[in-house]
């Protein structure tokens, strides 16, 4: 099922960037090719190149890299060759880039029917005819009810409506290749699906070919045909989807699919790790890149650059592999797969934590009265028990950070109750702040933002040691114990955070929320802001913490994928409300709410699948504002099984439904039968 | 346990990571050729009775002369040798803003920071300064000649006054968005004191800024003094002042240009040093920023 000839052929591209006198090469020798009607996916992790590879094809290269050697065919020109006027036409014309941010991409004081206009324009569409075009190209990316909004400004549309935009003014002069950089990488996943489809269905309707640049390996099963991993600044795979995700070629390739969590599978003990992290560019290893984290690595990958080849027997796969080039095939995993771990129950300890009806309340105020609260956290209540992880899951505004922050002191507490190891804590006073924090700890998001970047390592720790109240001399030993305790070098104690890479940052963090020695672990979102390979060992090292040191956890997540191997139970969140709730394996074999059901059903599975797209449940629209929510159930506005969907059912604009179901699991719907039927039965 | 394996390295010493920043900042081109013009001005300054001694009050019938080798700006109305005076001068105004300057630095930075303590101080604060912004510096300084006197105390307390709110609002806006950060949510979840999460992580962060302001408002101070001293409510001749001298200046504009322009000249190599500091200060502190 080839299409013809590839629109867009590059060949051998490399790029340095010159840091003064020094250069340091980004690329090397990159290759691949993208036809009509097909969707390339470029994979790989930071610094990883694929972002360069996009723009060293558009010549929109930062100022300091330069293409050194390598051509890029598009329609049998050499893009890298064109002056800069023959480019500018190109650029929009014949090939469209959609960026990853949509807050950034579009002006802010221009009307979006002017943006797009401005596009047609540029390009030697008539004015007369730009308006009407405009609103058919918002219709086309689906845009309810273009000719109002088509005058409205880019902040008055939502995240994914914004990227509608930019992909309207992508397709506006009918461009041929379109290259979407992380397009999704800052959306929700129930957006982020409505996205995916949307490029999906323009593949199909106009024929165009997409590049589609990500990190995530899920989305590149779900939606791309072909796909070219990139590691280090070089190809080190090439073959259509099914064939790679089926049967990879390349251990990086291999060790990233494995170390992934996975939604549909069962539960592991202990992820299968990448070890190291991914490499600075200016520090490559000798050899092949990934040799000093490959557990195949033989002296040849020490010494000589593995070239990109076909393999013998396998059309179409290109690996960059000594050992795969020398057997025909890599070797079968060594590797054990564990056994599934049952969730485990934890009725008979007392809870470390008890939440009770809490509401979280915020207003601005200033000389000139305050506005009205917007309730962030709307009479939530959870328990947690030593020993236990508790996944809290929804998405961005749902209100999970708030009621985290909440319960350490960090946000105000408007109503409800909050008992830490038996002791009402809910005024927080001095001595139940006192409580908090010797019980509780918070392991933050961002590990660029956590660590203070002018106090080494040693002085971070110091700070939480002192808090615990352990004496001047023995600190040192200490902090080099729980260096070791998160897998870290002890002899790392001077260095300044900005000497860490992402992973080892939240590493330390870990090991500062660890120095009081707390029963009661908060992690908000600890992983998502690390590189795949890494998110592993960071989920390990949580793991195998909290089942020496009996902590509870409660695990704060946007992505399904991981909640489900570290939780033992989850509660789902959707507009300041928990919606359900349950024992892990229940709530994601047999969702009660329809939330439930579409997030499950919207998280992409690193599955290769053609039909994925048209079997999800997308839905429409974007979470109501919590300023002012919808009456009756909150979902209801969204819900594929509400009235949007079943006029009749008006008892879900009426009546709350309230947290309800004969076992551990609850979820607050009126109709919880239904919801099951909502995710599509996995393929194998 | 398998920590004793590796050995712990000693423990840095954590003052001078500070201030090696800031000397590694001066160090830079701009920064060395700031510091060398500021160095030269204050040593003419301070050198000047030894090397012309008697020299600034002098007068002799030779009014109004050109310049020549002997007056390199020539001699004023008295006779008095212009370039002498200027370098007279600089004791006055930069003596002004080295007291001045910093006293208004670590009284802004405080009141801009109060908001931490008490909001009530903060947001208080912030509405002095909006005043202080709102009145011309002229009018400011005027009003405070009335109240003290003229001379030299009523031109710190002006420049210090002016001063202030460019301190504290840098402070307020480094305290609002470090407040927000994740490492200090992370030391108030320690339980880390407000003193500490201060003193550790909100003012090492701040102050990047407020070096930079030092040297721009050290430039402001001494225009302000001239300003004041043009209209008689600095300093009272015969002192020489920068203002003084461009007071009297101004009044013979044509007979000799020099009168005014010498003073001009000397502020604007002042002006020139502090802004050379700045730049190669507000360099580095985005270095450290991007890093």
């Amino acid at each position: 099922m080839r299409s013809s000839t590839p629109l867009i052929e590059v060949q051998n591209l490399r790029t340095a960037f010159a840091f003064g006198s020094r250069t340091v090469p980004a690329l090397h020798d990159v290759s691949f090719e993208a036809s009509p009607g097909r969707v390339l996916g470029i994979v790989g992790e930071s610094g990883s190149g694929k972002s360069l590879t996009a723009r060293a094809i558009m010549r929109m290269l930062p100022e300091n890299a330069s293409v050194e050697a390598g051509e890029a065919r598009f329609d049998g020109r050499n893009l890298l060759e064109l002056d800069e006027n023959a480019m500018r036409a190109i650029r929009g014309a014949e090939i469209a880039m959609v960026f990853q941010d949509p807050q950034t991409a579009l002006n802010p004081v221009k009307t979006v029917g002017w943006q797009i206009e401005e596009a047609l324009i540029v390009h030697g569409a008539a004015k007369a005819g730009a308006r009407s075009r405009a609103i058919e190209l918002l219709s086309m990316v689906g845009i309810p009810e273009p000719e109002r909004r088509i005058d409205e400004f880019p902040h008055q549309f939502s995240g994914g409506m914004r990227q509608r935009v930019v992909i309207a003014i992508a397709i506006a002069n009918s461009a041929r290749l379109i290259i979407a950089d992380e397009p999704t990488t800052a959306l929700d996943v129930t957006i982020q699906a409505q996205v995916l489809r949307l490029l999906v269905d323009l593949k199909q309707r106009l024929g165009i070919a997409v590049i589609l640049i990500t990190h995530d390996m899920g989305v590149v099963a779900e939606i791309c045909d072909d796909i070219v991993v990139m590691y280090a600044g070089r190809v080190v795979e090439r073959g259509t989807v099914e064939a790679v995700f089926a049967d990879p070629q390349h251990p990086y390739t291999r060790d990233l699919l494995h170390s992934m969590p996975r939604i549909d599978s069962e539960r592991r003990a202990e992820l299968p790790t990448i070890p190291g992290a991914t490499p600075d560019l200016s520090r490559l290893p000798p050899g092949c890149p990934f040799h000093p984290r490959c557990s195949l690595a033989e002296d040849v990958c020490r010494t000589s650059v593995p070239p990109l080849a076909a393999l013998p027997g396998r059309p179409g796969r290109l690996t960059a592999c000594h050992v795969a080039q020398r057997l025909g095939a890599l070797p079968p995993r060594t590797a054990a797969i564990e056994a599934p771990v049952a969730d485990r129950q934890f009725h008979d300890q007392a809870p470390i934590l008890v939440v009770e009806d809490l509401v979280v309340e915020f207003s601005r105020g200033g000389l000139f009265g305050r506005t009205p609260p917007v309730r962030a956290v709307d009479h939530v209540s959870l328990d947690l028990r030593p020993g236990e992880t508790l996944g809290l899951v929804g998405e961005s505004g749902c209100g999970k950070t708030s009621l985290s922050r909440a319960l350490v002191g960090l946000n105000p507490i408007s109503a409800g109750k909050v008992e830490v190891d038996g002791m009402d804590v809910t005024g927080f006073d001095a001595a139940q702040s006192a409580k908090v924090r010797e019980q509780v700890q918070y392991v933050f998001q961002d590990p660029y933002a956590s660590l203070n970047p002018r106090l080494t390592i040693r002085q971070i720790l110091s700070e939480a040691l002192e808090q615990r109240g352990v004496a001047r001399g023995a600190r040192e030993a200490e902090a080099a114990r729980l260096l070791d305790m998160v897998g870290l070098d002890p002899s790392y104690l001077e260095r300044y955070p900005k000497a860490f890479s992402g992973g080892q940052r939240q590493r330390i963090g870990i090991a500062r929320a660890l120095a009081v020695e707390p029963r009661l672990l908060i992690c908000d979102e600890p992983v998502s802001a690390l590189d795949v390979s890494i998110q592993a060992q960071v989920i390990n090292i949580l793991a195998e913490l909290r089942d020496r040191l009996g902590l509870g956890i409660l695990f704060i997540a946007h992505d399904l994928s991981v909640v489900r191997h570290l939780s033992d139970r989850v509660a789902v969140m959707y507009l300041g409300r928990i919606v359900e709730t349950g024992p892990a394996a229940e709530v994601y074999a047999r969702p009660r709410h329809p939330y439930t059901a579409v997030l499950l059903s919207s998280t992409p599975r690193p599955v290769p699948d053609a039909d994925a797209m048209s079997r999800k449940i997308v839905l429409g629209g974007d979470m109501p504002s919590p300023r002012n929510p919808p009456s009756g159930c909150r979902f209801r506005t969204r819900c594929p099984i509400g009235p949007l969907y079943h006029p009749d059912r008006q008892i879900c604009v009426s009546d709350e439904p309230a947290l309800s179901g004969a076992g551990a699991q609850k979820a607050a719907c009126h109709f919880p039968d239904e919801a099951a039927g909502l995710v599509p039965s996995s393929s194998p | 346990m398998t920590m004793s394996q590796t050995p712990v390295p000693a423990r840095r010493p954590v003052l001078n990571e500070g201030v090696a920043r800031y000397l590694r900042a001066l160090a830079q081109p701009q920064g060395l050729v700031g510091c060398g013009l500021l160095l030269l001005l204050i040593a003419a300054a301070l050198l000047a009775p030894v090397v012309f001694p008697g020299g600034v009050d002098q007068q002799s019938r030779d009014s109004f002369l050109p310049p020549s080798p002997a007056h390199p700006f020539g001699t004023d109305e008295l006779g008095r040798d212009i370039f002498v005076r200027c370098i007279y001068a600089l004791q006055v105004s930069v003596s002004l803003v080295i007291v001045s300057v910093p006293i208004a630095a670590v009284a802004g930075t405080l009141m801009g920071l109060s908001g931490a303590v008490s909001r009530l101080l903060g947001e208080g604060f912030q509405r002095l300064f909006d005043i202080i912004l709102g009145f011309p510096s002229l009018v400011l300084g005027i009003c405070i000649v009335i109240i003290i006197g003229p001379g030299w105390l009523s031109l710190v307390v002006t420049i210090v006054i002016f001063s202030l709110p460019q301190f504290g609002r840098l402070a307020r806006g480094a305290l609002l968005s470090e407040e927000g950060r994740e490492y200090v949510l992370a030391a108030r979840v320690l339980g880390v004191s407000k003193g500490k999460i201060m003193l550790r992580h909100i003012l090492p962060n701040a102050l990047d800024p407020i070096f930079v302001q030092v040297s721009l408002s050290m430039i402001a101070g001494i225009f302000i003094e001239a300003a004041l001293s043009i209209v008689g409510l600095g300093i009272q001749p015969p002192t020489p002042s920068l203002g003084t001298l461009l007071n009297v200046g101004i009044r013979y504009v044509y007979v000799q240009p020099m009168y005014t322009a010498g003073p001009i000249i000397m502020l604007l190599l002042l002006a020139l040093a502090f802004n050379l500091i700045a730049d190669a200060l507000n360099a580095q502190a985005l270095k450290t920023r991007g890093e």
